[in-house]
């Protein structure tokens, strides 16, 4: 498993020093001078969309929670091409029309507002801070699982390797590194999905074991609420419309035209990388109710269980791979879109540009994963909350002011200054008084869904308020691009 | 038109779900239609989001009406089943590709049926209704010029 680990990290330093070779202005490192063709950015899109989460904390949800925890990937039938129709095109085109490279860009120019520019930079690197803990964490588990050398060094040997690509090659390290850690995800659910087959006499079978001992499990809901379900489902397919990771990689497709088969290839390499998600979560459940694997000490404990337990130590180790492949593809996207917001998109908020924004993006890329892994050392459980609570940011903040501004010239400044302004109010003042036991919701409502619920109703109603000033506030080629 | 028909659509989906969410505050608890305006209230939210986006003009959304129209009825059916049909999983029950009934209806309906549809038919207009060679060379002529008014 060592070796195979030892291999895995000596790849990802080879493209990273072919990468850092490539990259010799901002726009390289940011938005890789806009140059990545079809496949290797559908690939390395799937790689950034699913985290570590997918790989553990998912099967082990499904292992508490039955199929109702299926109702946070099965929007993925739809988010793609919902997220190709509503923003690839346009963000894409503002690439053309203005040569933008983040999304608070975009949205500074589609409202002709600084402010607006400001405000989603500051929630989006909110956001981010709790997600690269997130994934910090979770890379200290696995390279701790490889090499048990401790969470702490695990935390800091993962952020390290992750920083030196991401700070000498930029997005282009990245973007080739997600390739390479995509491909792998996804040979590892495919070969894990079919094993967790093989082993348990197939799909049916697996049903029938856990039919007799716990029927609930296998409903339409698991053991979670309707409503809670239908809520993940709300949360994760509209909000995904507001994810920076994945909305960012739209700027960055050298030909727009090959967007045509983007959200095909994406979705059908997402179904791919999802099958470890359902399998194993099943899988185990069944596995264990039978007696074939120990009890779990944690639903956390589902994936590694298995791989530790009935698989071969090669495919064990693909996976483990897999894991901090995924977490470290996230790590490197949310480094660089922070590294953005500081050098690129606070200044222009201010009225001011960083001369040198290559020189600032890298330093500030270090910066970002040093605080990362110190907040993800220091948080303990709080490091969870920080996943959840980044996700719901992004989503309450950016998907009316974004999704449907781009798409709608009625909506108006000032109706997206106040819409992102209650995504971030809300979800900060909600998750943290939730987190703090302060407030409980009822079952089934999630401050994330709240939080956007409550982002749109703002955001069309002061839009309407302040009408009169929509048409006027749009510049001549942002109009081209929105009618196109 | 059929922009300005999907925004009030998608405000009045986004009402139902505050609605359905409002309800869970209820002291007596979560009433039994709160979750049947999510099942009514997303999937057709999501219709309306699509609709915005692949608009084009007076030349509306074409074909992808159907597109549209097949992804929401199985969104609202599949979530719909999943709180109509009755619990009877068991052993003895029936199994579709190996899951129960209500489960099969829920994964393969709802996980899988959209993407042999959605993504095949944005590939299919992606021409006519997305982005054809003409619309990108018109965005690339404004830049230029735009570019040659603001060198010195």
């Amino acid at each position: 498993m060592i070796a195979v680990g030892l291999l895995y990290f000596a790849v990802i330093v080879g493209i990273s020093i072919w990468a850092a070779r490539r990259t010799r202005t901002a726009n390289d490192f940011f938005v890789a001078g806009k140059g990545i063709g079809l496949i290797a950015l559908t690939v390395a899109s799937v790689s950034v969309s699913v985290s570590g989460f997918a790989f553990i904390g998912g099967p082990g949800f499904i292992y508490a929670a039955g199929l109702g925890a299926m109702y946070i990937v099965l929007p993925a039938a739809v988010t793609n091409v919902m997220g190709a129709w509503v923003l690839a095109k346009r963000m894409r085109l503002l690439a053309e029309a203005r040569g933008l490279i983040t999304i608070p860009d975009a949205i500074g120019a589609r409202y002709r507002s600084r402010g607006a520019q400001g405000l989603s930079a500051v929630a989006i690197l909110v956001g981010i801070v709790g997600y690269l803990a997130t994934n910090a964490l979770a890379m200290g588990v696995v390279i701790n699982a490889i090499f048990g050398l401790g969470l702490g060094w695990g935390i800091w040997i993962g952020m390290g390797v992750t920083l030196a690509y991401s700070a000498s090659g930029g997005i282009l390290a990245g973007i080739y590194n997600d390739v390479f850690q995509g491909t792998l995800m996804a040979i590892a659910s495919v070969l894990v999905f079919l094993f967790v087959l093989s082993f348990g006499g197939g799909l049916g079978e697996i049903s029938r074991t856990i039919l007799a001992h716990d029927s609930v499990f296998l409903g339409p809901w698991g053991r979670l609420t309707p409503l809670a379900a239908l809520s993940f489902f709300f949360v994760f397919s509209m909000g995904s419309l507001g994810q920076p990771q994945a909305v960012h990689k739209y700027y960055m497709l050298r030909d727009p035209l090959q967007l045509k088969w983007y959200p095909l290839l994406k979705t059908l390499g997402l179904v791919l990388v999802l099958l470890l998600y359902f399998s194993v979560g099943v899988g185990v459940k069944a596995f264990v109710l039978a007696g074939r694997l120990p009890p779990l000490k944690s639903p956390d404990q589902a994936t590694p269980t298995l791989l530790l337990n009935v698989t071969p130590v090669v495919l064990a180790a693909l996976v483990f791979s897999g894991v901090a492949a995924a977490t470290m593809s996230a790590a490197n996207s949310f480094m660089n879109i922070g590294a953005a917001i500081v050098t690129h998109d606070l200044p222009i908020a201010l009225g001011r540009r960083v001369k040198n924004e290559l020189r600032w993006g890298r330093a500030v890329t270090v910066l970002i994963a040093v605080a990362a892994a110190v907040t993800a050392q220091r948080s303990g459980t709080m490091v969870a909350f920080l996943g959840i609570f980044g996700w719901g940011l992004f989503a309450s903040t950016l998907v009316p002011a974004l999704a449907v501004g781009l798409n709608w010239q009625g909506a108006t400044r000032a109706g997206a200054i106040a819409s992102i302004a209650t995504g971030l109010i809300v979800t900060l003042a909600l998750e943290t008084t939730s987190y703090w036991k302060v407030f409980s919701f009822p079952a089934g409502v999630t401050a994330s869904a709240v939080a956007m619920v409550s982002s749109f109703l703002v955001f069309f109603v002061v839009s309407w308020l302040t009408r009169g000033t929509a048409a006027a506030a749009i510049d001549p080629d942002i109009q081209l691009v929105m009618d196109v | 038109m059929t922009r300005r028909i999907s925004l009030v659509v998608l405000f009045l989906s986004i009402i139902a779900i505050a609605i359905g969410y409002g309800a869970a505050f209820e002291k007596g608890g979560t009433p039994s239609w709160a979750p049947w305006l999510l099942a009514l209230g997303i999937p057709v939210a999501l219709g309306a989001i699509m609709v915005l986006g692949a608009v084009r003009g007076a030349r509306g959304i074409g074909p992808l009406k159907f597109a549209f129209a097949f992804v929401i009825l199985i969104l609202v059916v599949g979530f719909g089943a999943a709180l109509a049909l009755p619990a009877t999983e068991s052993t003895v029950s029936r199994l579709w590709l190996g899951l129960p009934a209500r489960a099969a209806i829920v994964i393969y309906g709802i996980g899988l049926l959209p993407i042999i549809v959605l993504p095949v038919a944005y590939a299919l207009t992606f021409e006519a209704m997305t982005l054809s060679a003409e619309d990108l060379e018109r965005v690339r002529a404004m830049a230029r010029d735009n570019r040659a008014h603001t060198q010195p």
